[in-house]
């Protein structure tokens, strides 16, 4: 395999917890959640603070995902509580946190160099992109094994009903309003922890790097929609897979966009690109089925 | 066991717009009383089922059950008592859920929501059972998304769904309004059955002057926000079609 998409292959697995944390607020819940950015950045912060601080990485891991998830806890009181749109909650949050992870890094980057960081903690192999990948795996099957049980069980499913139908699951004994929180709280907290991973991965934490990071959860839960479809698969377990896969395709084709010449500065713009085609796929086939 | 005790319930109040649809009600409904309610479009029969399930308060008076008062209690934390068929099949259910996971969530409606899978062959089996009562042949297809359903196959789910857990009160809102005549048939000959089997008391909205006729043993006339006519199982033996017809005349 070549470095280069090996390098798309690692990053897509540190986001894959993040696309995951995506899957559960707009596909589990139906809440368009933009506190990512914010949380993303936050997990990355607190990481990077707390590593320079040599403090140990099993340490630093729940400390990061617990920041996230208090992040998402805010934007759900805010849009449950105090009944303001979803949206706009975790767009006041995520602005918040900008000066938040600012307070906490205390400048504007962080570099990670020669920290005992999870990438070089279990040596799987003498090859550091094998090391890496294989760790980053682990990582995201052992995340991904969680998130399937808990989907499975019976508080997972009173999680999908409250997002599939509120009326429902009010009538069913359900506390809506705590259950988003809860779900919003489990999203942010593991989109945290890729900013955990990737803050490692990268070796810096920077206060710009999760601006726009939801589009690419967002593009990665919408191609795992898209596979979804095309093989009629709709258990949750098989869903939520297809998600990280989804992240791996995401990051394949941006690597590709990269291999190709295009200029780095244009990558924002060809990541909207790619949603959008992704979003309007199906409607562009179906008016040529139509002709 | 069911009482409302002086309710009034006045929407917009204080506006230009303000609208009694319950003025100082006082009703009492027994335990396994099967109450059919009818009345004319705003005359507050759809305003009490809201205020039993909790959807909205009322402006004045208390409502309880079983000697709880419920006035302020939220809407969730009645479904230890109450259980809800709803007029419209799609709000019953959630359908991307599957049958079997729609099903686990009404045997857990008074109950915990925990952290361990509850579907395992013995509960696959209890609900192929239940399910297969309806003679409808969805028990062969458990897995399958609820949303995949015909309204009144999901309505009769609903109706079975309510009675999973333990309920005292099964509250039906016009359950037969959006079904083809033999949907509504099964869906009414099966809550004639949980109401004679079960015991469980059934507060049932309707139209349909049939089913008023040949379900329940008691019937409620709403007109104006109050109960115009109260009749028991004897009298309402005696009804027949025509009489009600005149009543709404």
């Amino acid at each position: 395999m070549s470095a280069f998409y090996l390098t798309a292959l690692q990053m897509a697995l540190c986001l894959g917890p993040m696309a995951m944390g995506i899957f559960i607020s707009m596909k589990v819940f139906n809440i368009p959640d933009i506190t990512t950015d914010g949380s993303y950045t936050l997990g990355a912060t607190v990481t990077a603070v707390l590593l320079t601080s040599n403090t140990p990485v099993w340490l630093v891991l729940p400390i990061s995902i617990c920041a996230g998830a208090m992040a998402g806890t805010i934007t759900g009181f805010i849009h449950t509580k105090l009944g303001i749109d979803a949206l706009l909650s975790g767009i006041l949050v995520m602005t918040a946190l900008y000066s938040v992870n600012l307070m906490i890094l205390g400048r504007s980057n962080i570099p990670l160099v020669d920290i005992d960081s999870i990438f070089n903690k279990i040596p799987f192999s003498s090859n550091e992109q094998y090391n890496q990948l294989l760790i980053a795996l682990l990582f995201v099957g052992c995340i991904l094994a969680i998130i399937i049980y808990l989907l499975r069980t019976d508080f997972g499913i009173t999680m999908r009903a409250t997002g599939n139908n509120p009326i429902m699951s009010k009538a069913m004994g359900v506390n809506n309003d705590s259950i988003k929180i809860i779900g919003l709280a489990m999203s942010n907290g593991l989109t945290a922890s890729s900013g955990f991973l990737v803050a490692q991965y990268q070796g810096f934490t920077d206060i710009n790097m999760g601006i726009g990071i939801v589009i690419t959860g967002l593009g990665s839960v919408l191609i795992a929609d898209t596979i979804s479809k095309w093989t009629n698969i709709r258990k949750i377990g098989k869903q939520i897979m297809f998600v990280v896969i989804g992240c791996i395709v995401f990051q394949s084709v941006l690597a590709f966009t990269l291999s190709i010449g295009i200029d780095p500065n244009l990558l924002k713009m060809v990541t909207a690109l790619f949603v959008l085609l992704i979003v309007a796929l199906p409607r562009i086939s179906k008016s040529f089925a139509k002709n | 066991m069911i009482q409302f005790k002086h309710i009034s319930k006045i929407y917009n109040k204080g506006k230009e717009d303000e609208v009694a649809a319950l003025s100082n009600l006082n009703l009492n409904i027994n335990k396994g009383e099967f109450v059919v309610i009818i009345g004319t479009n705003g005359s507050g029969k759809s305003t009490l089922l809201n205020l039993l399930l909790g959807t909205i308060s009322p402006t004045e008076g208390a409502i309880s059950i079983n000697n709880h008062d419920i006035t302020s209690l939220p809407s969730f934390k009645r479904s230890q008592w109450i259980s809800m068929v709803f007029q419209n099949p799609a709000h019953g259910t959630a359908p991307d859920l599957s049958i079997l996971e729609n099903f686990r969530l009404a045997s857990l409606r008074a109950g915990k929501k925990g952290l361990q899978i509850g579907i395992n062959n013995s509960f696959r089996k209890t609900v192929e059972e239940k399910v297969s009562s309806l003679g409808m042949g969805l028990e062969k297809k458990l897995d399958q998304p609820m949303g995949s359903l015909s309204g009144g196959q999901r309505q009769a789910l609903t109706l079975l769904m309510g009675v999973m857990d333990k309920t005292d009160i099964l509250l039906m809102d016009e359950p037969t309004a959006a079904l083809d005549p033999k949907s509504s048939q099964v869906v009414m000959q099966l809550a004639n059955k949980i109401n004679k089997d079960l015991g469980i008391t059934i507060v049932l909205v309707t139209h349909s002057m049939k089913d008023a006729l040949h379900f329940g043993n008691r019937l409620l006339m709403f007109h104006g926000g109050q109960v115009i006519r109260d009749l028991n199982q004897t009298d309402k033996s005696a009804l027949q079609l025509g009489h009600l017809q005149e009543w709404f005349s």
